[in-house]
């Protein structure tokens, strides 16, 4: 069976529960490697290594980390808004608070944003890489290019360039409600975006831009 | 090259081709009778479409019975947003089953929030089915309402749009009027130009206008689609027939006109 290392490298865990609701499917045709089970071991290649929460920057022990999970595995997967856009994380404040997400420090294969990607994420990708391809895993493949991913590039990016048709994508996606349509284009309410990255990556303009 | 348009395929992945007419229902288009058998026969508990309001705006609603539905036939030709509002009424009401009608952008976000449900907030888990319309671009609503101030008529007052070969015909209360197309085209919002997606690849079902006979072309692209379909034939709702190959390679046609024209203007942007 193929072996998944599942790996938080100091984010809220939330990644993480929401894999372990998702283990009783993964354990039937996957080895999972993972705290939780009190199983971790990094001495061992992997097929995947999922990986959620964002690198310390200022922690040579978390990058030496980083690196040697990417030496391991085959697949290395940024899970999570923290892992793959930086998320709320990017916030923060103070000399030793200097936060990235991992495609900073290493090569990620996919990207997986989502704060926390619902359990049924990690199956039905996994399934696609199974499958070979499958919709979206181009997109997840194309957003390891971004090391940072929120309602303001939303704005930036595709409100501001005049893209939006006003769909209502983002605003249906948001988590915390930050986006609302005025005028039948989205605004964003700066405070309540935790930059977790799912309006941009919703967006059918911004995506068909990216897989071009 | 967008994951399941291209040159070679412009129209994605296919089940089976149909060309339909409504059946049971007087005054009701294919799609609509399609969502008057999935309501009827408990397929879905709901179904979320656009409704005319005036002129031509629209307004999302979220139907729950047969008579609403019939409410809401018709187009309205701008993109109307699925908004917070329609959020709370999924997430508060106790509906789990809900067939999705919108435009191949809106079928992008919902077949990825079914697929990839990002945050645990999402309501990934109450769509059933994705029914795409096909589309050639949406207006830039002030600017189409200052085209057709031009020809001295009111927003308010147009009761219908289509599409007669290079022409545009606006129905309004006191008639029609043809706004050739190449006119109209200036009018179409700057993202939709940038838009592959003509038929709606990531719907079940993506429905739009036949070419070469009378009638609803049906493009059903998963097991899931091709069977309301065949149930929704055998229950009587609809009258379906395999699409000719005619008809195929003129919808391949229009398909391309629009990929081609999101290839130029996006080498045009960069």
């Amino acid at each position: 069976m193929p072996s998944i290392l599942v790996l938080d490298l100091g984010g809220c865990e939330g990644c993480i529960a929401s894999i372990m609701n998702s283990y009783p499917k993964l354990e039937k045709k996957y080895d999972l490697y993972i705290s939780y089970l009190g199983n971790l071991n990094l001495d061992r290649e992997f097929d995947f290594a999922i990986v959620s929460g964002p690198v310390s920057l200022v922690s040579s022990e978390k990058i030496d980390l980083l690196k040697k999970v990417r030496e391991n595995s085959k697949i290395l997967v940024a899970y999570g808004s923290c892992a793959s856009v930086g998320g709320i994380f990017l916030y923060s404040k103070g000399q030793n608070c200097r936060f990235a997400s991992i495609g900073k420090v290493v090569d990620i294969d996919y990207s997986i944003p989502g704060c926390p990607p619902a359990s049924r994420t990690i199956i039905n990708f996994l399934n696609c890489i199974e499958k070979k391809g499958g919709r979206f895993l181009e997109l997840f493949k194309a957003l390891t290019k971004y090391q940072k991913l929120s309602g303001f590039d939303l704005i930036d990016d595709v409100v501001l360039t005049g893209l939006c048709v006003g769909c209502g994508a983002c605003t249906l996606s948001c988590p915390t409600e930050a986006l609302q349509l005025v005028d039948g284009v989205p605004d964003l309410i700066v405070e309540k975006c935790i930059r977790c990255g799912t309006c941009i990556v919703r967006c059918p303009k911004f995506t068909q831009n990216i897989l071009r | 090259m967008f994951h399941d348009v291209n040159l070679e395929n412009p129209i994605g992945s296919v089940e089976g081709i149909y060309v339909a007419k409504p059946k049971k229902v007087e005054n009701a288009g294919v799609v609509t009778s399609i969502l008057l058998y999935m309501l009827e026969n408990k397929k879905v508990d709901g179904v979320v479409t656009a409704r005319k309001v005036k002129g031509i705006l629209g307004k999302i609603l979220l139907i729950k019975t047969r008579d609403e539905l019939l409410n809401t036939v018709g187009n309205c030709w701008s993109v109307v947003p699925y908004t917070m509002k329609l959020k709370d009424m999924l997430t508060s009401s106790n509906l789990n089953k809900i067939a999705f009608v919108g435009l191949p952008c809106q079928a992008q976000f919902l077949r990825h929030m079914k697929t990839f449900p990002l945050v645990e907030s999402d309501f990934a888990n109450k769509i059933y089915v994705i029914i795409s319309l096909f589309c050639m671009g949406t207006f830039i609503t002030d600017g189409f309402v200052k085209l057709i101030r031009e020809y001295k008529i009111s927003p308010e007052d147009v009761k219908n749009i289509d599409i007669d070969k290079d022409y545009l015909v606006i129905i309004h209360s006191d008639g029609e009027i043809k706004v050739p197309v190449d006119i109209v085209l200036n009018h179409i919002q700057h993202g939709c130009l940038l838009c592959p997606d003509y038929t709606g690849v990531f719907a079940d079902i993506s429905a739009g206008r036949a070419i070469t006979k009378k009638g609803t072309l049906l493009i059903t692209r998963s097991k899931l689609g091709d069977n309301i379909i065949k149930k929704a034939s055998e229950e009587g709702y609809i009258e379906v027939e395999s699409a000719s190959e005619d008809e195929i390679t003129k919808l391949k046609e229009k398909a391309l006109e629009k990929l081609k024209r999101a290839m130029d203007y996006t080498a045009k942007l960069l």
